[in-house]
């Protein structure tokens, strides 16, 4: 089962999401991908997105306004 | 996004977790800021009623914008890029209640015999409209944000979008040295289209609901497409 870092930090809206869909597509099942995100916007839109495509999803607020979004990829 | 954390089992991770930072207890900031907001309001009021007005509303929207993530941009951009469409109909809700909320305005003004307030914004329409609408929206979703989410993200401390702000106020100021000529030339090709004058008081009420709500049931069937597929 890998575990992947995924480095987001600085980007904003729309990149951390499609990074993060890229990394996924290239993972199996069961693996898991930590989004690091310091924008308060992919915060909402980076889980939301995950959740609608069926993987398990944990958001944990590391620091002030730092993220990481921890997506287990189900399908 | 709280509840979020609750649903189900957590993930299984390896131990390389960074440490968590011990959350601050901020209530004597807020308290502070609460008090200088009342300052400044005070002050305010001494110049002028209404500048007071402006700087607990702004205060008051820039709160909501924060704490709602409310963004044209995931608005605009979201329905194509993850199929979801929460914020698009959360726009599409607080269009429909501020067309009520200035229908009942200017109705209010014109039951009253008064001149109906906010007549200047009635705008022509042109072509000119949809290109500007466009590159507008190819900027915003480059930036990161629109005019309102700019400025909120520079507010948290978003460093990328102070870039935004600087060339957002190179451009308005820019627009705004030139608008004449434009207004001249294109904005005044159009024809002003005021819905009362169309459609009569009820009516213009009535089309523009219709007109959300149609939006509104679209973007819920768009989100829904990709479950049933």
């Amino acid at each position: 089962m890998a575990e992947v870092e995924l480095d987001c930090m600085g980007e904003a809206c729309p990149v951390p999401l499609i990074k993060a869909e890229k990394a996924l597509e290239k993972m199996a099942i069961g693996d898991i991908l930590i989004v690091q995100i310091d924008h308060s916007c992919a915060m909402k839109n980076v889980p939301e997105w995950a959740r609608k495509e069926g993987h398990n999803v944990e958001l944990d607020e590391v620091d002030d306004g730092e993220w990481e979004v921890v997506i287990e990829k189900m399908k | 996004m709280r509840d979020s954390q609750a649903e189900g089992a957590t993930i299984q991770r390896s131990s390389r977790t960074r440490a968590k930072k011990k959350k601050k207890n901020q209530l004597p900031q807020t308290a502070l800021l609460l008090a200088a907001v009342a300052v400044v309001g005070i002050l305010l009021s001494r110049t002028s009623a209404v500048l007071a007005v402006f700087w607990i509303t702004g205060t008051a929207f820039g709160f909501i914008l924060q704490r709602s993530r409310f963004c044209f941009t995931a608005s605009m951009r979201d329905p194509s890029l993850t199929g979801s469409t929460s914020v698009t109909r959360a726009v599409l809700i607080a269009f429909a209640l501020t067309s009520l909320g200035f229908w009942a305005i200017k109705y209010g003004a014109h039951l009253n015999g008064q001149p109906i307030p906010g007549q200047s914004y009635v705008v022509p329409i042109s072509l000119a409209t949809a290109i500007g609408a466009f590159m507008f929206g190819i900027g915003m979703v480059i930036a990161g944000g629109c005019a309102s989410g700019t400025l909120m993200r520079v507010g948290e401390g978003f460093l990328m979008q102070v870039l935004s702000l600087v060339f957002f106020i190179i451009g308005s100021l820019w627009g705004a040295h030139d608008f004449g000529w434009w207004k001249l030339h294109f904005v005044l090709e159009g024809k002003a289209v005021f819905l009362p004058d169309v459609f009569g008081w009820i009516g213009a009420i009535i089309v523009q609901m219709l007109i959300i709500a149609c939006f509104f049931v679209a973007a819920k069937k768009w989100e829904d497409r990709k479950k049933e597929a």
